[in-house]
C-alpha cells in the first residue's frame, strides 16, 4: 500500500494570512487549560520540593527542574503552533523511522529502575524518549487513518494501522514499560474508533485480545508486572510488598478530606510513605493536600482540556486533524483515568504518568508538541485553503 | 462510499463517534469522581486515622544502667557515650548488599563475615536495627554519617556502652553486656526489650540484670515509611535508671589474690588457677581470681567473631570463672569431711588412736599410704596434719558411703552454695542411690576408700571448698557465699542492704568442730606445708593434691593440688599461744584463703606456695618465704 503521500508543500501559506485570524482561530480555551494544569504540575513540583527538605530554588530541585521544562515546553508549544503541520503528512515515515529509532537508542543505551531501560541520560537529565514516540505514534496513525477515512469498513485497513503499532509496542515492551505499551493500545483503539472503523471488525478484534489474555499472562508479563496486579486484585496479600503503594497511596488520598491537609503538608509523602512520589503517585500527593475539592478542579480541567481537544477535532475540516486530536484526547484521557484510577485503587500499578502533573520533561514537552499541533491544526482550518 | 479526502473536501463528521467518546469521558470522569469521593468524603476521617497510625509510633526510651563498685566505692564500670554502627536490613539492598558490606568493612577494619554474621543473626525483623559494631573512632563515625547514599541501610547511633577500668583483674566477676541473642529475643520482647539491646550475658551484668537495667521509658515519635525517626513528639514515661551495685569484693585484695596466683602460676608452669578469699564471718567474697581470665573490654566493644573463637577454643577455658563455674577432685581437702563425719558420729573419739600403714588391703587390691609408710598408730589431730591416706580409708570404711554423703552435704558439697554469680556447678558427693542412679550399680569399698580422701567420684567446685572451711573456721555456720554488699537505687537509697545468709548451721558440736581446727593447725605445725609454720602469723589450713586423668608410662596419674587456709582474728602469733593452737580454737577466724592449682605436677605443694605469698602480700609480711625449689615442674610423684 502505497503510504507515503506527499503532500504539496505549502510554504506561503503561514505568510499569506494575518496574525489576527490566526489569533482568531488559536483555540485559547485549550492553551489556557493546559497552561493551568501545567501550573498545577509546578505546584506539586514545589511542595514535593519543599517536603523533602529541598531549598526549594537551588539547583536541581524537583521545582527547578519543572521550571526548566515547562519553559522548554513553551517553546516547543510555540514552534509546533507556528509549524504547518502538513509537513507531518509528508514526513509521517521518517517520523515514523525516528519513533523507532528512539525506542530502539532507549532499549540499546537506555536505563532505569532494576534492570529496565526507561530513560537516555541527556546531560544532567534523563529523559524518556517513550513519552516522544507516543505523539509520533499518533502522527503515524493519524495520518494512516486520515488518509483511509470512510474506507475503514475494510479489515486490511484496520490491520494496517494494527501492523503499525506492533514493532514500537514491541520495543516498549521490551523495556519493558507495561504502562507505554498499554497507552500505545489506547491511542490505537481510540483513532480506530474515531476513524469510523467498523464496529464490528474492532469488537472482534476486542475479543482476540481478550481470548489472548492467558498468554499475554504467561509469556509478556514479567513477574513484577503479575505481582502488581496480584496486588490490586487482592490488595490484602501482601500490604508490605507489592501492593504497599496501592494501600499507601489510598491512605493519602483518604486522608485528604474535603479540603486537603494543605500544600506541603502531606504527611504521608513527607514521610516517604509513598516510595515513588516523584512520579506516577505525584497525584496521590495531590489528593492528600488538596483534597476532594482538589480533585474536582483537576477533573474538571482535565475535561475541559478533553472537550476543546474533540472540539478542536471535530472543527477541522481535514482528516488528519480530526484523527490526530482524538488521538492526543485518548492518550490524555486514558493516562488521567489510568493514573488516578492505580492511585485510588480502581486499576492495578502501571507506570503511566499523570499528564501535566507527574514530574517528567519528556512527559511535559510530548504533551506541548501535541498541543502545539492540534493548535497548528485550528489556525489552518479557518480558511478553506484551495 | 465517500472517496478519501485530505482536506479539499468536507468530509463526513462521525458524529456519533464524538458523541460516544464524549460519553465515555463523562464515564470515565464519573468513575473517578464517585471513587474519590468515596474516599475522600464518606471515609476521609477513617484514613486519616489510619494515615496517623502510619507514622506515630511508640519507641523506647533506653534507661542508664547501673553503675558496679566495689566494697570501698572503687568504680568497676563506667557508662561512656560510644558511637555503634548499626543497619536496617531492610533499607539494606540484596544485590548491593557484598559491596556495602566490604566498604563498611573497610571503614570499620572489620571482616566481612562479622558484618554478614551479624546481619544473618539479627534477631528482629528485617524494620529492625541490627548492631554492626560498637565503640567505632569519632573519625569513622563522622565518615560513615558522610557517606549516606554510598552505604544504604547503615545507621550511626549514638548509645551507651560499658567500660570496665579494671579490665581483667574482675573480669570473670563483672561479665560483661552483649547483643540480645536471636533465641533470647521472643522471651526478652515480652520484658520490653528491644531486639538491638544490649543485655547483661554473663557474671554480674547476667544475675542482677533487671536491677542494672532500670525501666525504660516510652516516647512517641513520627516516623517515616522506612521507620526511620523524623521527630520525638512526647514523652510518655520518663526512663528510671538502673540500681547500682556495691560488691563485696576489695579490688586491693583482688590485686594481691592475682599477683600471687601470677607469680605462682609462672613460677609452676600452671595452666589454670583460682584464688578464693572469704570473710568467714558472713560469707562475703573479697577476692575471687580465675585464671586464665579475658578482658570484658573486648566484648563491650563489640568482639570480633575470630577473637570469640579463639578464646572458645583456648583449652583452659577463659571464659569460665573456674571457682564457680568447674568442679574437681578435692583430694585431701576432703578429709575435713571424713574426719568431721566419723568424729560426730563416733566412730572415733578425738583421742582414739587409728593404725596407719604402708597400705590397706582390700581383696587383693592395695590401697597405699602417700608415703609407703605410715606413721604407727596416731589420733586424728596428727592423722589429719599428716594427712594419712590409710588413717582415712579406715574413717570411710567405718562411716560407710551413705553417712560420709551426709557429711559432705552438710558441709555444702554437692549442692551450688547459691552464690550470686550465674552458672554455678553443685559437684558430686557419691552415694549408694547415686552410684545406682548414675550407673546402675552399687558402690564398691574401694570406692568408699577413695571417697574418703577426696578423690574416685567426689568433685567439688573452689568456692564450695572454701566455704567449707569457712564454716569450719567460723565454729559450724555454713553462710551462702555473696559478691554484691548493697543495691543503691538511682537517689543514692539504699534499695537492698547486705545480710549475711545462713544455709544451715552445721549438725556438729561446736568441740568437734575445734578438734578439726587444731587438727588444720597441725597440719601446719607438723610442716607438711613446709615453711609456712615460720610465718609470723598463725595459719591453719588443709592441702590435698588430687589425681586426675589418665596414668603415664610409670603407672603415674596427673593431679591438682588445692590449699585452704583460715587466719584467726588477731593472726599475729604470740608468746602466750606459741604453737597458735589457742587462736585456732577461737570461732573468730576473720580470713579463708583458698588456691587450687590445674595439673601442678611440682615437687612441692603449688597451691600452699600461692596462699603463703598471698598471706605475705595481705598481712604485708617482709620476709620472702616462698619456696621457688618446691615449683619446680616435673613428674613428680603424689605428695598429699
Amino acid at each position: 500500500m502505497g503510504v507515503i503521500r506527499a503532500e504539496p508543500a505549502r510554504m506561503t501559506d503561514w505568510a499569506a494570512r494575518s496574525i489576527g485570524a490566526a489569533w482568531r482561530a488559536f483555540d485559547l480555551q485549550l492553551a489556557a487549560y493546559a497552561g493551568l494544569l501545567a501550573t498545577l504540575g509546578l505546584v506539586m513540583a514545589y511542595t514535593n520540593s519543599v517536603e523533602q527538605g529541598q531549598t526549594v530554588l537551588s539547583g536541581g530541585t524537583t521545582f527547578v527542574r519543572g521550571l526548566m521544562w515547562t519553559g522548554i515546553a513553551l517553546i516547543a508549544f510555540v514552534i509546533t503552533t507556528a509549524f504547518d503541520y502538513k509537513w507531518l503528512k509528508t514526513f509521517a515515515w521518517p517520523l515514523y523511522l525516528l519513533q523507532l529509532g528512539l525506542l530502539g537508542l532507549t532499549l540499546a543505551i537506555g536505563h532505569g529502575v532494576g534492570g529496565a531501560s526507561r530513560w537516555i541520560s541527556i546531560g544532567p537529565f534523563d529523559f524518556q524518549f517513550s513519552e516522544l514516540a507516543k505523539i509520533l505514534m499518533i502522527v503515524v496513525l493519524a495520518n494512516y487513518l486520515g488518509a483511509r477515512h470512510g474506507n475503514l469498513r475494510s479489515l486490511p485497513s484496520i490491520l494496517g494501522a494494527c501492523v503499525l503499532v506492533v514493532p514500537p509496542w514491541i520495543l516498549v515492551m521490551l523495556q519493558p514499560d507495561l504502562g507505554t505499551s498499554l497507552v500505545l493500545l489506547a491511542i490505537l483503539g481510540g483513532m480506530l474508533f474515531m476513524s469510523g472503523a467498523s464496529l464490528r471488525w474492532l469488537g472482534a478484534m476486542v475479543a482476540i485480545v481478550l481470548a489472548s489474555l492467558p498468554v499475554i499472562w504467561t509469556y509478556i508479563l514479567r513477574d513484577y508486572q503479575k505481582a502488581r496486579i496480584n496486588a490490586f486484585l487482592n490488595p490484602a496479600t501482601d500490604p508490605q510488598g507489592a501492593g504497599y503503594q496501592l494501600y499507601q497511596s489510598q491512605i493519602a488520598v483518604g486522608s485528604g478530606g474535603l479540603t486537603g491537609t494543605g500544600l506541603t503538608n502531606g504527611s504521608q509523602n513527607q514521610l516517604n510513605f509513598l516510595p515513588v512520589q516523584e512520579s506516577d503517585f505525584v497525584a496521590a500527593i495531590y489528593l492528600e493536600e488538596l483534597g476532594f475539592i482538589g480533585a474536582m478542579i483537576l477533573l474538571i480541567l482535565f475535561s475541559a482540556l478533553v472537550w476543546r481537544l474533540l472540539v478542536s477535532g471535530w472543527k477541522s475540516k481535514d482528516p488528519f486533524g480530526m484523527m490526530f486530536a482524538s488521538g492526543l484526547a485518548s492518550m490524555i484521557l486514558f493516562q488521567l483515568f489510568v493514573n488516578l484510577g492505580m492511585v485510588i485503587g480502581l486499576m492495578p500499578i502501571t507506570g503511566i504518568p499523570l499528564p501535566f502533573i507527574s514530574h517528567g520533561g519528556a512527559s511535559l514537552i510530548s504533551l506541548a508538541v501535541g498541543l502545539g499541533i492540534v493548535q497548528s491544526i485550528n489556525i489552518r482550518q479557518t480558511r478553506a485553503e484551495w | 462510499m465517500t472517496p478519501y479526502l485530505d482536506g479539499r473536501h468536507e468530509y463526513s463528521r462521525p458524529n456519533t463517534r464524538f458523541l460516544v467518546f464524549g460519553l465515555a469521558m463523562i464515564l470515565a470522569i464519573g468513575g473517578l469522581t464517585t471513587r474519590l469521593f468515596y474516599l475522600q468524603i464518606v471515609n476521609g476521617g477513617q484514613f486519616a486515622a489510619l494515615s496517623e497510625g502510619n507514622r506515630t509510633a511508640s519507641e523506647a526510651v533506653p534507661s542508664a544502667r547501673g553503675l558496679i563498685y566495689d566494697r570501698n566505692g572503687v568504680a568497676l564500670v563506667k557508662n561512656v557515650p560510644t558511637f555503634a554502627v548499626k543497619i536496617r536490613p531492610v533499607d539494606l539492598p540484596e544485590q548491593r548488599r557484598d559491596e556495602v558490606v566490604a566498604r563498611l568493612a573497610t571503614l570499620l577494619k572489620m571482616d566481612p563475615a562479622d558484618i554478614n554474621g551479624a546481619i544473618d543473626s539479627n534477631p528482629g525483623s528485617r524494620f529492625d536495627l541490627v548492631r554492626v559494631a560498637t565503640d567505632v573512632p569519632d573519625a569513622t563515625a563522622r565518615l560513615l554519617a558522610e557517606a549516606g547514599d554510598a552505604l544504604p541501610g547503615v545507621e550511626v547511633v549514638i548509645e551507651a556502652r560499658r567500660q570496665y577500668p579494671e579490665g581483667p583483674l574482675v573480669s570473670q566477676l563483672l561479665g560483661y553486656t552483649g547483643p540480645v541473642a536471636p533465641d533470647q529475643l521472643t522471651d526478652l520482647k515480652a520484658k520490653g526489650y528491644l531486639p538491638d539491646d544490649l543485655l547483661g550475658k554473663t557474671g554480674l551484668e547476667a544475675y542482677y540484670e533487671t536491677d542494672l537495667r532500670g525501666t525504660y521509658g516510652e516516647k512517641t515519635v513520627e516516623k517515616d515509611a522506612a521507620g526511620r525517626k523524623v521527630q520525638d513528639l512526647q514523652t510518655v514515661q520518663q526512663a528510671t535508671s538502673g540500681d547500682s551495685l556495691t560488691l563485696t569484693i576489695d579490688t586491693k585484695e583482688q590485686a594481691l589474690a592475682q599477683k600471687a596466683l601470677q607469680w605462682g602460676m609462672k613460677a609452676a608452669g600452671l595452666k589454670r588457677g583460682v584464688v578464693i578469699v572469704e570473710n568467714p564471718q558472713t560469707g562475703e567474697i573479697l577476692a575471687m581470681v580465675s585464671l586464665p581470665t579475658y578482658d570484658d573490654n573486648q566484648f563491650a566493644r563489640g568482639i570480633s567473631a575470630k577473637d570469640y573463637a579463639k578464646l572458645l577454643a583456648d583449652p583452659n577455658k577463659p571464659l569460665i570463672n573456674h571457682a564457680i563455674q568447674a568442679h574437681y577432685p578435692p583430694g585431701s581437702t576432703y578429709k575435713l569431711v571424713t574426719g568431721t563425719g566419723a568424729l560426730t558420729d563416733h566412730k572415733i573419739s578425738p583421742t582414739s588412736r587409728v593404725s596407719t600403714r604402708p597400705y590397706l588391703l582390700l581383696g587383693r587390691t592395695k590401697f597405699w599410704e602417700w608415703n609407703h609408710r605410715g606413721w604407727g598408730a596416731i589420733p586424728i589431730r596428727l592423722g589429719f596434719a599428716h594427712s594419712s591416706d590409710t588413717f582415712f580409708f579406715q574413717l570411710a570404711g567405718m562411716l560407710g558411703i551413705d553417712r560420709l554423703a551426709h557429711w559432705a552435704k552438710q558441709y555444702g558439697f554437692g549442692a551450688r552454695t547459691g552464690i550470686d554469680l550465674p552458672g554455678e556447678v553443685s559437684g558430686i558427693v557419691p552415694s549408694n542411690a547415686w552410684k545406682q542412679a548414675t550407673f546402675g550399680e552399687q558402690i564398691y569399698p574401694g570406692e568408699v576408700y577413695q571417697a574418703g580422701i577426696g578423690q574416685g567420684y567426689d568433685v567439688v567446685t573452689p568456692i564450695q571448698l572454701i566455704n567449707a572451711y569457712a564454716a569450719l573456721a567460723n565454729g559450724g555456720k555454713l553462710y551462702q557465699p555473696q559478691v554484691v554488699r548493697q543495691i543503691v537505687g538511682p537517689d543514692g537509697n539504699v534499695v537492698q542492704a547486705f545480710k549475711p545468709k545462713l544455709i544451715r548451721r552445721l549438725d556438729v558440736p561446736r568441740s568437734t568442730l575445734k578438734v578439726m581446727r587444731e587438727a588444720a593447725r597441725n597440719v601446719v605445725l607438723v610442716r607438711h606445708t613446709y615453711n609456712l609454720v615460720d610465718l609470723p602469723i598463725v595459719v591453719a589450713g588443709k592441702s590435698g593434691t588430687a589425681e586426675f586423668g589418665t596414668r603415664d608410662k610409670q603407672g603415674r596419674l596427673p593431679f591438682h593440688s588445692w590449699f585452704v587456709a583460715f587466719v584467726p582474728k588477731n593472726a599475729a602469733k604470740t608468746s602466750a599461744d606459741p604453737s597458735g593452737i589457742k587462736a585456732v580454737d577461737r570461732e573468730d577466724a576473720g580470713l579463708v584463703v583458698l588456691a587450687f592449682a590445674y595439673d601442678s605436677r611440682t615437687k612441692g605443694n603449688a597451691a600452699t606456695e600461692i596462699v603463703k605469698y598471698y598471706l605475705q602480700l595481705h598481712f604485708n609480711i617482709k620476709h620472702d618465704y616462698r619456696n621457688f625449689n618446691l615449683l619446680e615442674r616435673g613428674n613428680f610423684y603424689q605428695s598429699n
